[in-house]
């Protein structure tokens, strides 16, 4: 995996530059963004853009930049260098007109306990000019047996659900979620899923930050990988996977085989990682399956565990971050 | 139109948070009326307390306004304070301020909030004067009353504004409120009368806000003629309270400020 590692590292990987000059279906664009705690680049010259109608993901660790990233786009801080234009508005110098078409679900935010659900969404949806309904929105995030609920009662699900409940009742044409799953049983997980398509469809355009990989892949129809501060991979998740593109063919080592017999019976060269002997392929992957099964068919040794596996975005992950060993 | 619609949805909003929140109710009506009832009970044989110098009014009508300054501003300075560090502190402001709703709605909400909760307490305590302690309370005196009480809201608001940088939580914005408040009444002529205490303290005491706003309503209960209306009042809590905004002005934050 190394040698790709340093290929994903070295930003080979990363699709051509955002800057197509095409503005009119882009809703975010953000050009060599630099932003700086002291000493420290929390985001070090990142460039992306988020068209209409699509679900834009920011990866990252803690602390990869994601967060300070999708706050300038929000408005809540200001970048030292590069240009961020949301809706072609610089955040920061936006009017409330601006914060009439945004939806924002930040990462920790709570409520006061004494109001219901429903008394809270209605203050909400006061402030906009077109809100939705709030019993629409309940019920788009699944909420409608609780809306006579105080808020203090919920569990932390059904309070992110509200959170999300608020980002969406002034039918915001961008809606920021900055790690919306967080602390959610992955059932909950699945149903918010649903309740994010479900949004995507209507033609909301939705900038999302996580580190659950499964979620990303799911959601997002384009992804940026984020580590300390920049951006190291970008592209759609099918696409970040291909260009991976290793598959990787392992089994158990039978008994009385040597690993190094394995490289004339099937042509390629397998290592022994515990019991599994395995390789990593780029093309081939075919020929070397039918050698392997010929082998197995003529001379009866059995190929316990054999697995095919294509790499995951968990792997494009772990590469792009140089988090791998 | 608009602006009036969200400051008084704030309002209400802030209403129901305070009438569902027993704290809230025991600090900003039960604990002066209980002082009220109790002081007065106990310096009713008084019959005359010097409210300042050379200046004597009965002990129902320098408790009925003394307490009710009192009150005024353990509500809303307190009450300002909790709100805003608590909704701060929760994200709530941070969630506000990527609204489209105008900063300032929020600001009216809680002046409306207050003034709302302000007027019942003159109300309750002019009640409990007037019933219990036969207090004779002229309506020109219940105006002059209520004038004094919306300054005092506005400058215990912009007060409570202007600290709020350096409160960090909301428990201790419910320990500085009270402390400040109950410090501020030993030396402003509200549970002792003046001349008990050292004369440099009341001196300084007459140049913060509490005693000149005690002072008022208690001499506007005690006169017989007019309102006893005083013109250092308006300016000492004018001067506070526009101060404190112009502090607040520069330092109030939306978002939290533990990280």
């Amino acid at each position: 995996m190394d040698a790709l590692s340093s290929r994903v590292a070295a930003g080979t990987f990363t699709s051509a530059p955002p800057s197509t000059g095409d503005t009119m279906t882009n809703v975010i664009e953000v050009n060599n963004l630099t932003k700086r705690f002291g000493k420290l680049a929390a985001v070090d010259d990142v460039s992306f853009s988020v068209r209409q109608g699509e679900i834009f993901g920011l990866l990252g660790e803690n602390g990869a930049g994601k967060t300070t990233t999708i706050e300038i786009l929000e408005g809540f801080q200001r970048a030292d260098h590069g240009t961020a234009l949301v809706l072609g508005v610089n955040p920061c110098l936006a009017h409330r007109g601006w914060h009439d078409r945004i939806g924002l679900v930040l990462q920790e935010s709570d409520f006061d306990p004494v109001h219901t659900v429903n008394e809270t969404l209605k203050l909400f949806a006061s402030f906009f000019s077109n809100p939705r309904d709030v019993s629409e929105t309940l019920k788009m995030v699944g909420l409608t047996d609780k809306a006579g609920e105080r808020v203090g009662r919920l569990s932390g699900g059904q309070k992110r659900r509200v959170d999300v409940a608020l980002g969406i009742i002034g039918h915001p044409e961008v809606l920021f979620l900055d790690e919306p799953t967080t602390g959610f049983d992955p059932v909950a997980r699945r149903e918010f899923w649903t309740v994010i398509e479900g949004l995507r469809e209507v033609g909301t355009s939705i900038v999302l930050t996580t580190h659950y990989m499964e979620e990303a892949e799911r959601l997002c129809d384009r992804l940026a990988i984020m580590a300390k501060g920049q951006i190291v991979a970008e592209g759609t998740s099918a696409a970040l996977i291909s260009a991976m593109g290793a598959t990787t063919i392992r089994f158990e080592l039978p008994a009385d085989v040597e690993v190094s017999t394995l490289r004339s019976i099937a042509g390629a060269d397998f290592i022994l990682r515990d019991n599994l002997v395995e390789v990593l392929l780029g093309t081939g992957v075919a020929e070397v399956l039918l050698r392997l099964l010929q082998w197995s068919e003529t001379t009866g040794v059995v190929l316990t565990r054999l697995e095919v596996v294509r790499p995951t975005l968990n792997d494009v992950f772990l590469g792009a971050t140089g988090c791998d060993e | 139109m608009r602006f009036m619609r969200l400051s008084v949805a704030q309002a209400v909003y802030n209403l129901r948070a305070y009438l569902r929140s027993a704290r809230t109710v025991v600090l900003g009506v039960v604990m002066p009326v209980g002082l009220l009832v109790i002081l007065s009970w106990v310096f009713a044989h008084q019959g005359e307390i010097a409210a300042a110098a050379g200046y004597q009014i009965s002990a129902i009508a320098f408790y009925a306004g003394g307490l009710t300054a009192y009150g005024l501003m353990l509500g809303t300075f307190t009450g300002v304070m909790v709100a805003v560090v608590s909704a701060r502190e929760a994200g709530w402001l941070k969630r506000f301020r990527g609204s489209p709703m105008p900063p300032g709605a929020y600001l009216a909400g809680q002046i409306i909030f207050n003034v709302v909760i302000s007027l019942g307490l003159v109300i309750v305590m002019m009640l409990i004067a007037t019933l219990v302690y036969s207090l004779h309370v002229r309506t020109v005196a219940l105006v002059a009353v209520f004038c004094y009480s919306l300054l005092g809201v506005f400058c215990f608001t912009a007060i409570a504004l202007a600290i709020t940088k350096v409160i960090t939580t909301p428990e201790m914005a419910s320990s500085v409120g009270p402390t400040a408040t109950i410090t501020l009444s030993f030396t402003s002529g509200v549970f002792l009368p003046p001349d008990l205490m050292p004369h440099w303290l009341t001196n300084v005491a007459n140049y913060l806000p509490l005693e000149p706003l005690a002072q008022s309503m208690q001499s506007a209960l005690a006169s017989t003629v007019g309102t006893g209306f005083q013109l250092r009042t308006f300016v000492v809590l004018g001067i506070w309270g526009v101060v404190g905004f112009a502090v607040a002005q520069w330092t109030f934050t939306w978002q939290p400020l533990r990280r």
